[in-house]
């Protein structure tokens, strides 16, 4: 069979997954946040795979971002029912947490910390930063991500009509038939996309997830492309961040901003491909 | 049937195993569909790399009379090769996702085969005579002069070895964007449906240049997708009626005579959600791996990942009976999620009416008795495997003291599982795949 997409390359990663869900599996007094946490960190890991390979199974990726949804929705009313400004009269509303719960996350309030921050930090756990951020991070953000994958499936398997497509200039280039549909939205998704993952990279997680190294599993992502203030996307390799901005206006003289808006197109397992194919590597 | 709901229990022996015994499986062996013919005399297989293999049972030997013919190859042939869509700059897999063989009409037999994209009707046909004596060619094609010629004669037909030839006679391409997932044929012989991902298209068997969309569920907006179609089939006796099931445990019948799209069902089956039973995954375990009419078409059989389902039609709110293929998996639904098992695509098979059976993991596979309410759990493997032998039923020990010869659920093997089984339409034979072995079991003849 021709390449069918990337294999994860952190063998560690999947042992730590494996145990972090038999550990979910065989506990009974794994708190149900962490249990959700895990779940959806697997789902998200799971569709930032299949995002990079060429052709994501649709199935699995809509379950996937199915269980995403209904998480988030579970996430959205109990962020409705607590409120989050740290007022130190408001007592922590329990109703969404079991009692166990609850008095566990109070058991984990660090000694020394003062009484204004102790009432915030009822609210939320302690041990627990990454779902504090993921609380932070808005509904929107996710659900975009959830947008972009699910558009990009479309984008990849779908027969649409064809539209303009070859960059002014450049008639070798020969891109994807449905590059052009790729509208003014993939800008915000991609934000939204990168605030989602960007909160997972944080680097001062105590959590019980600790021996999870976050950082790794999104190592081997180019998100130069994210950074990047031209909307063109580096036509060649993934790079090191430094060189990406740099060198798509190098080769491509030719490439003008009214066609870069067309050519902006956050595929670029397809776009390596095509380039691939062109400088014969 | 023999023996069904007779009060005597089937006993299931080995019969045969077709397939490499090395425990390194090449990727193309792998068996991706196993179905039998209508007389059921033959049992095509599909695999990953495109190939056919269909197996011929023996004319039964009088003298033989413990045991049914065996199986043996009839005819290989390669169905399906690898494309490339160079508009997408994606590989089109040449695994044959299902194979649906036609009720035979002439000395010929037909199937139906599909991969991702495409279908294709190949028809199956022998040769054991051949024409001899021409008068202007030698036997061995050459041409004679035709002034050497002195006598005319009438040629005539002679015995040769058997040869089974395959010839795609009609392939029915560029109808599906998504993948295919099933196929079926239609009570009325003319006409069959396609299934993919999103959308189910009408052939007649004869056209293959157009088609018609039946059912499209693709949304207007991408981003609103939340279901995807995951199994369709023709019912056995009506011929405008189909269903299709869904990722999220539900199935539809439609009535092509209502409207020209089926987009709005005539019947939903849906079984409320058992709250005490709901996890993070209970969407994903709800999702329907496969269904099947029974063979009268009264009821049809659902397999999603943990249960079978059998429904009445005439019952739409609620299966008529359940039946747990390995409850014991639910309290590890996390890792078979991180380990993608969870996806895993169980077909499942009715012996007309009264058994089901479908597969598990760790190469065991399960029959359920709708008329005794037993169960029994059997394995497909070549250790202790004689012919004749009846096969020792199997348990798993979910939780606590393991007795002698149950298996643990931790020491089970998620790598050896049956995704496909199918039973012989009229006899008590059932063919069942493991990964790229295909184990023929037949019950005890007295």
């Amino acid at each position: 069979m021709l390449g069918r997409g990337l294999k994860r390359k952190l063998s560690d990663y999947e042992e730590n997954m494996a145990d972090l869900s038999s550990a979910f599996d065989s506990s009974r007094h794994l708190p149900y946040l962490l249990k959700r946490q895990l779940v959806l960190n697997m789902c998200l890991t799971k569709l930032q795979t299949y995002k990079m390979l060429v052709e994501p199974n649709l199935h699995r990726s809509v379950l996937i971002a199915n269980t995403v949804r209904q998480i988030q929705e579970e996430m959205r009313q109990e962020s409705n029912l607590q409120p989050v400004a740290a007022c130190p009269g408001i007592a922590p509303s329990s109703n969404s947490y079991t009692g166990a719960e609850s008095s566990w996350m109070s058991l984990q309030l660090p000694s020394g910390i003062s009484q204004q921050e102790s009432n915030y930090f009822e609210l939320r756990s302690v041990e627990d930063p990454i779902e504090n951020s993921l609380l932070i991070v808005s509904d929107d953000d996710m659900s975009s991500a959830i947008s972009s994958i699910l558009k990009d499936l479309d984008f990849v398997e779908d027969i649409s009509p064809p539209t303009s497509l070859v960059p002014t200039g450049d008639d070798q280039l020969k891109f994807p038939e449905n590059t052009s549909l790729k509208l003014e939205d993939d800008r915000q998704d991609l934000k939204g996309a990168e605030c989602v993952f960007g909160s997972f990279e944080i680097s001062n997680s105590t959590s019980y997830l600790k021996d999870l190294a976050i950082d790794d599993i999104f190592e081997d992502i180019d998100t130069s492309m994210y950074d990047s203030d031209f909307c063109c996307p580096p036509l060649m390799p993934p790079r090191p961040q430094s060189l990406a901005t740099e060198e798509p206006l190098k080769t491509f003289p030719s490439c003008n901003s009214s066609s870069a808006s067309n050519i902006c197109r956050p595929d670029l397992s397809e776009l390596d491909h095509i380039m691939e194919i062109l400088v014969g590597s | 049937f023999p023996g069904a709901g007779g009060g005597n229990d089937i006993q299931w022996c080995f019969s045969q195993v077709k397939g490499a015994v090395d425990d390194d499986v090449a990727e193309a062996d792998i068996i991706s569909t196993v179905e039998f013919n209508h007389s059921g005399e033959l049992l095509a297989t599909g695999d990953k790399g495109g190939r056919v293999v269909i197996f011929q049972q023996e004319q039964e030997n009088k003298t033989q009379s413990h045991s049914r013919g065996e199986y043996n190859v009839y005819s290989t042939f390669q169905s399906h090769e690898p494309e490339f869509d160079y508009l997408k700059s994606l590989e089109i897999e040449e695994k044959i996702n299902k194979i649906r063989w036609l009720p035979q009409k002439n000395a010929a037999q037909f199937l139906l085969s599909t991969n991702d994209k495409t279908i294709k009707l190949w028809k199956i046909s022998e040769r054991d005579k051949r024409p001899e004596g021409y008068n202007l060619k030698e036997e061995d094609g050459r041409y004679r002069d035709p002034t050497t010629v002195t006598t005319l004669r009438v040629p005539v037909f002679r015995p040769m070895d058997l040869m089974v030839e395959a010839s795609p006679r009609r392939i029915f391409a560029n109808a599906h964007t998504y993948h295919i997932n099933s196929i079926s044929i239609n009570s009325d012989y003319e006409t069959y449906l396609s299934a993919d991902d999103l959308r189910i298209n009408l052939w007649h068997l004869e056209i293959t240049d157009r088609s018609f969309n039946i059912v499209d569920i693709k949304p207007a907006n991408m981003e609103e997708l939340t279901e995807v179609i995951t199994a369709a089939e023709f019912h056995p006796n009506s011929c405008n009626t189909f269903v299709y099931s869904s990722s999220k445990g539900t199935i539809r019948l439609c009535d092509m005579r209502a409207a020209a799209l089926c987009d709005r069902h005539s019947k939903l089956f849906e079984e409320p959600e058992d709250p005490s039973n709901r996890s993070f995954f209970s969407e994903i375990i709800s999702s329907i791996s496969d269904v099947k009419f029974s063979h009268s078409g009264r009821y049809m059989m659902t397999r999603d990942y943990l249960s079978v389902k059998i429904w009445d039609l005439n019952m739409e709110n609620r299966p008529v009976e359940t039946y747990q293929v390995h409850e014991y998996l639910r309290s590890k639904l996390c890792s078979l999620y991180e380990n993608d098992c969870i996806f895993d695509k169980f077909e499942c098979c009715w012996n007309g009416t009264d058994i089901v059976m479908t597969g598990s993991y760790n190469n065991f596979f399960r029959m359920f008795d709708r008329n005794t309410k037993r169960d029994i759990t059997l394995e497909a493997s070549r250790e202790n495997n004689k012919p004749r032998t009846v096969l020792k039923p199997r348990k798993v020990c979910a939780s606590g003291k393991r007795k002698k010869d149950e298996i643990s659920v931790d020491s089970l093997d998620f790598n050896k599982k049956i995704l496909h089984t199918a039973w012989h339409p009229k006899e008590n034979i059932i063919a069942v795949a493991t990964t790229n072995n295909l184990y023929i079991f037949q019950d005890k003849m007295n």
